[in-house]
């Protein structure tokens, strides 16, 4: 009975935050000078209007589910992976390659793409990740600074005289294969089957985190390192696990948008999805199943946004202005709580060695 | 100018749980070294601490001077001319001697900090209380005796005319310790009160005037050291009664050793040794209490009997296997299990439920576990069920955090998780610390359950009249030695308690 | 035509000072005890109310006043999450920089139509900021070595017991160091838009980050730090004088992959302040 009802108020605390959230926004756009009863309006309507808005909702909202459960793996294990952004750009990049470099069956070249695809995002979180388990670096900085590289380096691999620029019309590679498609809901509209793979992720990870002995391991990692090794766990090794799974996580994502919506890779192709991800993470407070509602808001967010800004009631910027303060209010709850602990510690007295 | 430095009058101080000081009594005058005696728990750390400002008494009043004073925080009690040298020193690695002596009172140049004034008020210093040290020497790169002579001078150059020492001595050696002496003897000679908080007897009566000594919470007597032998501290400072709330019954042994210590030296954090070539048995069917103030090297002991800290020498048998250096998670299996210290640092996760943490350390277990990928939840959950049965776990459900759990109760859900391993040896270090009485009897009447299985319990505890209710034989530690081991019928509280003050007592 | 020239050097000097000046600002934060994520968003914030105030006020003094404040706001905004409310200081870091970013496209949008970038504003010379940033990384050195603040400084990250015995109050330190902090920051972004004439949402570049990363190689002292700036300065400037030799993604890359190489070699040797991250409780009372 007891779990229920913390997950009931933990639901409530969110649910409560993003009303707050949405509430400032209104002022926030009051003092922009917009009126926010036609702003959140065309913000849903952009979002959920008709199918087709849904649809582009859900397109914008996969991605960013791959990246967000991306930042939880590692925020689970008390790590901060800052770099989905990049690693999701090594499984977008080597993905496609596999998409048009390999000869395979339907499906069966989907499925190895897509392999590919996080593998190279996972080698992209292994690097930070052995860095900090044997040597000690902070990951925050390693991850985003190796973010970047991949950003650019992708870059110049489609760039004129890179080795991979497969068009003349604009830095990208070329078509990938059939066979390696990942197939579209309906003809015609981008949403592909990455959303259904991130879903079954979420599940997988969820089950993981809270049925696996290895998740036990990784989540006893983040909350408290040393009672874990007491425990006789391998401390360093759940470190690489965490990091080096995350980067594959993202790197699948980006796959998935390669094989699923573009066809092939573009460079700078996303608009931050992966910074997307550690808001999702954030909003999700680390909870996989929590991640696709959250992924949807943020992708809703979007769509809504490019729908304001059609309707001409708003800048479609105004959405990560929302964003940005949903992610304040979220996490905020938390520091609410943490204040009433901290009031309550300083009536209980600290018994220190008398 | 007034004679009498300090006088507390009824101080009472309470903490969650426990009542650490109980209208106690205290004068302190100038010119004088005044003991301050007690086991762990006694409370004279506490009453100190008050003094210093570090807390607030409940009731009670203090005089410095013969004024009343309301001692706020440490800063009022510095500007009164009191200082402290705490057991754990106060003290900034990195920094200079100079450094550390100078935050807080720095001499300025205009903006800047006259470093030279202050080397030069530190030699001075120096040289007035022959406390040799080099004021532009790194702390880190100090010995622990002088980085005690660096908070002594500290206290000195902000003005204390009343000096408080906690447990000086515990980190020194022989000759530090003769220095300290000296050192101390100077400043009583120049007029100076000092606190000298101990458990050491002989050094209590090496250096003191006067003795205080403290018994959980309350002041027992005060006694001039002309009046002061070592039998009577020590009954005063462990008292004659021992209360009996639970009963061992008599049980028949198979002589079977299931624990065998020899010759085991252990190194500290600093590297110094801990534990010194320590040897002892524990058999079937008994509880061996290893008694002692905190400090003597019993911490170091635990962590190298339940690998957590490799020792230096010696070797651990474990049912005649040798078991030296083996990892906590060997020892389990083999049959080795650790009721540890901090609890909630290195015994629980917190945040986890209660399941959870009965299975910590235990995760992958056959019966939890198939492989890394797979829990048997079923099984993990009946496991929880009984054992917060068998161990009157009060909680509102098996996935509750353990954090909401009051500390008798996550207690119990480490006992039941180790003891739910079968263990054969069982390492107890403190296993009733913080926990309410009934909290307590609840964990006596297990380890009493374990002895009359056969097991062998290692009970590590600071709280003699515990050891003395629930061993089956008593050894001491002094100093990283076992200095004797008694059968419970031959052991008597005054002998145990010198024994513990360092008195040397013939081992029977 | 010779890439190492006099110009080289300068022009590292000029692409140093952002990177120096949030090293300077994040180690008198950390040296307290308070780490700080949200340097990015905090020098995105400064150059964007550099930008604003600019365009509309016509007065880039003005303009830099402005930076400095919304800077020294976020440090406060920080300093509460971390230290009065014991957050975690990443995550109070992280939010920070995402509702910067948020913002930052945003008011561009609303102010001027144009996503992301604003016309172009009144500047002020950028040495300038140069020289203020050399000025205060020499005084910082000084105050953080041979004041009595700055021993306090140090104590207070170092054993905050230590500091609290010895009467100093260690939260309000934190605040304070953290505002600073966050001016710098400001400052830093102050200097970013005057460099370039207006504002662009990129323009910050992961500059804030690089910063951390300099004030860990130069082991927490405002002058190694600032030195280890000029060194990731000097490859910025090197790899812009590059793109006529090799693909310019490779120079642009090479700011950041360098500074993973030097923090990965970089073991252990910077002594980092005891009580990083860790919230103050006093016992007792």
């Amino acid at each position: 009975m007891g779990a229920e009802l913390r997950l009931a108020r933990e639901l409530g605390l969110v649910l409560a935050s993003l009303a707050l959230a949405f509430g400032v926004g209104a002022l926030v756009a009051q003092l922009s000078g917009l009126s926010p009863g036609p702003v959140y309006r065309e913000l849903i309507r952009g979002a959920f209007g008709d199918q087709y808005r849904i649809f582009q909702t859900l397109t914008q909202a996969t991605p960013i589910m791959f990246t967000s459960l991306s930042f939880l793996i590692a925020f689970r294990a008390g790590l901060f992976n800052i770099g989905a952004e990049g690693q999701l750009y090594m499984g977008a990049f080597f993905g496609a390659w596999a998409g048009f470099t390999l000869v395979l069956p339907p499906y069966f070249h989907t499925a190895v793409a897509l392999l590919v695809g996080a593998l190279a995002g996972a080698f992209w979180g292994f690097i930070p990740a052995w860095l900090r388990a044997r040597r000690g670096t902070n990951e925050f900085v390693t991850t985003m600074m190796l973010s970047y590289v991949a950003v650019y380096f992708t870059s110049w691999l489609v760039s004129p005289r890179g080795p991979y620029h497969g068009t003349q019309w604009a830095n990208q590679t070329v078509r990938i294969l059939r066979s390696a498609e990942l197939p579209r809901f309906v003809q015609g509209m981008q949403l592909h089957w990455g959303l259904v793979i991130a879903g079954l992720l979420s599940l997988v990870l969820w089950y993981f985190l809270f049925r696996t002995p290895r998740g036990y391991e990784l989540r006893a990692v983040g909350q408290n390192p040393r009672a874990a090794q007491y425990a006789g766990i391998d401390v360093p090794r759940i470190t690489i696990l965490a990091l080096t799974l995350a980067g594959a996580l993202a790197g699948l994502g980006g796959a998935a948008e390669i094989l699923g919506t573009h066809r092939r890779f573009i460079e700078f192709f996303s608009p931050g999805y992966g910074w997307d991800g550690i808001a999702g993470g954030l909003i999700a407070r680390a909870h996989p199943l929590a991640v696709i509602p959250a992924a949807i808001l943020i992708g809703a967010l979007r769509a809504g946004g490019m729908g304001m800004d059609r309707a001409g009631v708003a800048p479609a910027d105004f959405a990560s202005v929302l964003q940005g303060i949903v992610i304040f209010f979220v996490v905020a709850p938390e520091l609410f709580r943490i204040f009433r602990r901290i009031r309550r510690e300083r009536r209980v007295l600290v018994h220190s060695q008398p | 100018m007034p004679t009498e430095a300090v006088r507390m009058e009824g101080i009472t101080k309470t903490f969650p749980g426990v009542v650490a000081n109980a209208g106690i009594d205290f004068s302190l005058f100038f010119g004088e070294v005044h003991g301050l005696l007690g086991e762990n728990g006694a409370g004279k750390t506490v009453l100190m601490s008050i003094l210093y400002g570090l807390y607030q008494p409940d009731s009670g009043q203090i005089y410095v001077r013969e004024k009343p004073v309301r001692i706020k925080s440490p800063a009022v009690a510095i500007r009164l001319g009191i200082g402290m040298v705490h057991q754990h020193f106060m003290l900034v690695p990195r920094l200079t001697v100079w450094e550390n002596m100078a935050v807080g009172w720095e001499p300025r140049r205009g903006p800047f900090l006259d470093r030279h004034r202050m080397r030069k008020r530190v030699r001075d210093l120096v040289e007035e209380y022959h406390l040799e040290i080099d004021p532009d020497a790194k702390v880190e790169e100090l010995s622990v005796g002088e980085q005690q002579r660096v908070e002594i001078l500290k206290a000195l150059y902000r003005g204390a005319e009343i000096l408080i020492l906690d447990e000086p001595t515990a980190v020194l050696t022989e000759q530090e310790v003769e220095a300290l002496f000296r050192t101390i003897r100077a400043l009583r000679d120049q007029g100076k009160a000092v606190v000298f908080i101990t458990h050491k007897l002989h050094e209590a009566m090496a250096i003191c005037d006067r003795v205080t000594v403290l018994r959980k919470g309350k002041r027992v007597g005060t006694v001039p050291i002309s009046e002061a032998t070592p039998e009577k501290l020590a009954e005063m400072m462990v008292g004659r009664e021992v209360v009996f709330r639970v009963q061992p019954k008599p049980v028949s042994r198979e002589g079977k050793e299931l624990l065998r210590v020899e010759g085991l030296t252990v190194h500290d954090d600093r590297g110094l040794p801990a534990v010194q070539n320590v040897s002892f048995a524990l058999f079937d069917h008994e509880i061996l209490g290893i008694a002692g103030v905190e400090g003597n090297g019993q911490k170091e002991l635990v962590e190298a009997l339940t690998g957590l800290r490799l020792p230096k020498a010696g070797k651990v048998y474990v049912e005649g296997r040798e078991v030296t250096g083996l990892s906590a998670r060997d020892l389990a299996r083999l049959g080795l299990v650790h009721i540890p210290e901090d609890r909630q640092a290195t015994g629980l996760i917190l945040p986890f439920s209660l399941a959870e943490n009965l299975i910590l350390g235990r995760q992958r277990e056959d019966g939890f576990a198939l492989g890394p990928w797979a829990q048997s939840r079923g099984r993990i959950f009946r496991y929880a069920a009984e054992a917060v049965r068998t161990f009157s776990i009060v909680a509102p459900s098996l996935s509750v955090p353990v954090q909401n759990l009051s500390g008798g109760n996550q207690q119990r859900v480490i006992l039941a998780r180790e003891l739910g391993r079968n263990p054969k040896v069982v390492v107890a270090h403190q296993p009733t610390r913080g926990l309410d009485v009934a909290g307590m009897e609840f964990v006596w009447e297990k380890l009493l359950e374990l002895r009359d299985k056969g097991c062998g319990v290692l009970l590590v505890s600071m709280d003699l009249d515990e050891i003395l209710m629930l061993a089956d034989r008593v050894a001491v530690m002094y100093r990283g030695e076992i200095v004797g081991i008694w059968p419970r019928e031959e052991a008597n509280k005054h002998e145990l308690g010198l024994a513990m003050l360092g008195g040397r007592i013939a081992a029977r | 035509m010779s890439i190492l020239s006099l110009d080289l050097f300068l022009a590292a000097l000029r692409l140093a000072t952002p990177i120096a000046l949030v090293a300077l600002g994040e180690t008198f934060s950390e040296l307290s005890g308070v780490i700080n994520v949200g340097v990015e968003g905090t020098a995105l914030a400064g150059a964007l109310l550099t930008a604003i105030v600019a365009y509309y006020t016509g007065s880039p003094g003005l303009a830099l006043l402005a930076a400095l404040a919304v800077g020294a706001f976020l440090g406060l905004v920080h300093a509460t999450w971390a230290v009065y409310l014991r957050a975690d200081h990443v995550v109070s870091g992280v939010a920070i920089n995402l509702l910067v970013s948020g913002a930052a496209l945003f008011s561009t949008r609303i102010l001027w139509g144009w996503r992301g970038t604003s016309p172009s504003a009144a500047t002020l010379n950028p040495w300038i900021f140069v020289a203020l940033c050399v000025v205060f990384v020499v005084l910082g050195q000084i105050y953080i070595f041979r004041t009595p603040w700055g021993l306090r400084l140090r104590v207070v990250g170092e054993h905050p017991q230590a500091a609290d015995t010895a009467g100093i109050n260690v939260n309000r330190t934190r605040l304070l160091y953290t505002v600073l902090n966050g001016a710098l920051c400001g400052l830093a972004g102050a200097f970013l838009f005057n460099n370039l004439g207006r504002f662009t949402e990129g323009m910050v570049g992961g500059r804030g980050f690089i910063g951390i990363a300099a004030m860990v190689v130069g082991n927490y002292r405002p002058l190694p730090a600032f030195a280890a700036a000029y060194f990731f300065g000097l490859v910025d400037a090197l790899q812009m004088r590059l793109q006529a030799y090799i693909p310019s993604q490779f120079s642009i890359i090479l700011p950041y992959l360098l500074t993973v190489v030097v923090l990965a070699g970089f073991l252990g040797r910077a002594h980092v302040p005891k009580a990083l991250g860790k919230p103050y409780v006093k016992e007792g009372r």
